[in-house]
């Protein structure tokens, strides 16, 4: 456990660098950004218009829930973990930390911890200013859902992004946005066994769960088959599982296969 | 200390370590090859960061892979550079030794003292992106050395360092062979490990060629052709004056430069001098190709195949 602290402090310091901070930012400036920009726009058309706010509260949580514990959350894990491999042996550094005492499980999980707490901030900081912003009712209770969303989506993307960082080190980032494309932007829509594999799936179901949606009896039929009838427990826990199944599989296959700095060029 | 059985390491077709048995008690060895001869091959195999494709590799008993109780007695200089630019050498190689196991203020007492060691106690607080390649390469060094291992591989350590620099290293790695540890290093210079150790191990084509003192290497090259060049104003006549005279085997012109193979070189560089006189040709040039380490290694691979 030691060595894991000695990574995930040093990997914290590392990140209080000006371009790190100003992704920082970044992050939580998105959704401020981007429900500032819808919220400005049907101002604007109440105004010329003289009708009051058409937007339902329901929609509002959707833009939020897009933009919090799953876009945000998504890629600001993608961006760090997924290269925490990758990175040491591009920079060939690797060959230093893979020699020392269970050096290489020491860097994947302080690399992980490290992704996990640095993105979980920015991304409930974005949340607290967006809510408000958007004017829907009950917004205590929508950050509160959105921030519970966070605690559990960003564990499990970030432990997804390492493993597959882990599969393919040199092709992990291309890995990783061909799964959040294919699989938690378009399969998590697909009502099949398939959809329950993805995050999104789970994160969505405790969504509807969670916030007391008002969705009218016509949809709410498309809903549970898209959903399913299982308890929010069961997706908390299953969520849970996501860090401590797929990290302890990316040790697995960091210690079955080889990353030497010595390549064919260079025997 | 060190033993390899039938080691064979493939990357897909490409051959990097050949069928390599070797086995090595506690002391100080050199490991002497060509560039791509298989050296880091050899030394990543050793370090349990590649799997042999056949054979075994034990270190101190036990295989190198995955094992922390051995890594915490191990020491090693890549020679790849590999350094964080964004830290300091004291930052990072404090780093290191934290990964060793060794708590945050132990780490900092044992990557000052290393860095103090290797001449990096001016500039430790630095950025390492501010650093000469030497200052790189006696920070590598320092990671190394700062948990005391029992092993020291070090891979062309020697590289990018001054004469200064060569002069200070081969101190410290003497030092550390006088407090009775042991070094294994890897380098494609000669003289850099006839500094630090007469026991060679010889690599070529990722076999091991041969194995001993700096003297039993220069016997097994007795009787071997050897090959001599010398720049003159009438090569014909100087090359049929040789062979005339038998002191060498094979000759071969090429514009003013006669290239020959004799085994009798004490002869030819005793009597050459009194034929030159005699004749009136005019050498402005020789050398012995046989003195670089390459065609050591080139004879040495024949004998290898039978070929000499």
């Amino acid at each position: 456990m030691g060595n894991v602290g000695a990574v995930f402090m040093f990997e914290w310091k590392r990140s209080l660098t000006l371009p790190r901070m100003a992704w920082w930012l970044v992050l939580a400036g998105f959704p401020i950004f981007i429900i500032g920009v819808i919220r400005f726009s049907i101002n604007a058309s109440m105004r010329e218009n003289g009708l009051p706010d058409p937007t339902p509260r329901e929609l509002w949580i959707g833009f939020l829930f897009a933009l919090g514990p799953m876009l945000v959350t998504m890629l600001g894990t993608m961006l760090w973990v997924t290269p925490a491999l990758s990175a040491e042996l591009e920079r060939r550094s690797w060959v230093y930390l893979s020699v020392r005492p269970n050096g290489g499980t020491a860097v994947l999980v302080g690399k992980y911890l490290a992704a996990v707490t640095w993105v979980i901030p920015p991304v409930l900081l974005g949340l607290a200013v967006a809510v408000p912003l958007s004017g829907a009712s009950n917004g205590w209770q929508i950050w509160w859902t959105m921030a519970r969303l966070v605690l559990l989506s960003t564990p499990a993307y970030a432990a997804v992004y390492l493993l597959l960082g882990t599969i393919m080190p040199r092709r992990g980032m291309v890995l990783a946005v061909g799964y959040s494309l294919l699989f938690e932007l378009v399969i998590s829509f697909v009502p099949a066994v398939i959809n329950k594999l993805t995050v999104h799936h789970r994160l969505q179901a405790l969504l509807l769960q969670w916030c007391e949606l008002d969705i009218p009896p016509e949809f709410m039929s498309g809903a549970i088959s898209l959903i399913g009838n299982t308890p929010p427990w069961q997706h908390v826990a299953i969520l849970l599982l996501y860090p401590p199944v797929l990290v302890t599989a990316s040790i697995g296959i960091l210690r079955a296969c080889e990353f030497s700095s010595s390549a064919e060029s260079d025997v | 200390m060190i033993e390899l059985q039938n080691v064979t390491k493939l990357y897909g077709k490409v051959i990097g370590v050949n069928d390599f048995t070797l086995k090595l008690g506690a002391g100080a060895y050199g490991l002497l090859g060509p560039n791509g001869s298989g050296k880091s091959t050899l030394l990543n195999l050793i370090t349990g960061q590649l799997r042999p494709t056949l054979g075994s590799v034990r270190v101190m008993g036990e295989s190198p892979r995955n094992n922390a109780a051995l890594f915490r007695r191990l020491g090693y200089c890549p020679g790849s550079e590999g350094l964080y630019s964004s830290v300091s050498a004291f930052e990072w190689v404090k780093y290191l030794q934290q990964l060793q196991g060794m708590s945050t203020a132990d780490a900092g007492v044992a990557a000052a003292n290393a860095l103090d060691l290797v001449g990096m106690t001016p500039s430790m607080h630095r950025s390492i992106s501010s650093y000469s390649r030497g200052m790189r390469q006696r920070t590598k060094l320092a990671q190394a050395i700062a948990h005391d291992p029992d092993i020291l591989i070090l891979d062309e350590p020697f590289s990018g360092l001054d004469p200064v620099g060569r002069h200070e290293l081969t101190r410290v790695l003497l030092d550390w062979i006088d407090l009775g540890k042991s070094l294994l290093f890897a380098s494609h210079v000669l003289h850099e490990i006839e500094s630090i150790t007469q026991s060679f191990l010889l690599i070529c084509g990722g076999r091991l060629l041969a194995s001993g003192t700096a003297e039993d290497v220069y016997a097994m090259m007795v009787g071997l052709p050897n090959e001599v060049a010398l720049r003159c104003n009438n090569p014909h006549a100087l090359a049929s004056l040789m062979l005339r005279e038998q002191v060498v085997d094979s000759a071969s012109i090429v514009e003013d430069t006669v290239t020959v193979a004799t085994k009798q070189p004490a002869r030819l560089y005793e009597q050459l001098p009194g034929w030159l006189q005699n004749s009136g040709i005019e050498v402005t040039e020789m050398h012995s190709a046989d003195e670089s380490l390459q065609a050591l290694f080139n004879s040495l691979m024949k004998m290898h195949r039978g070929e000499l």
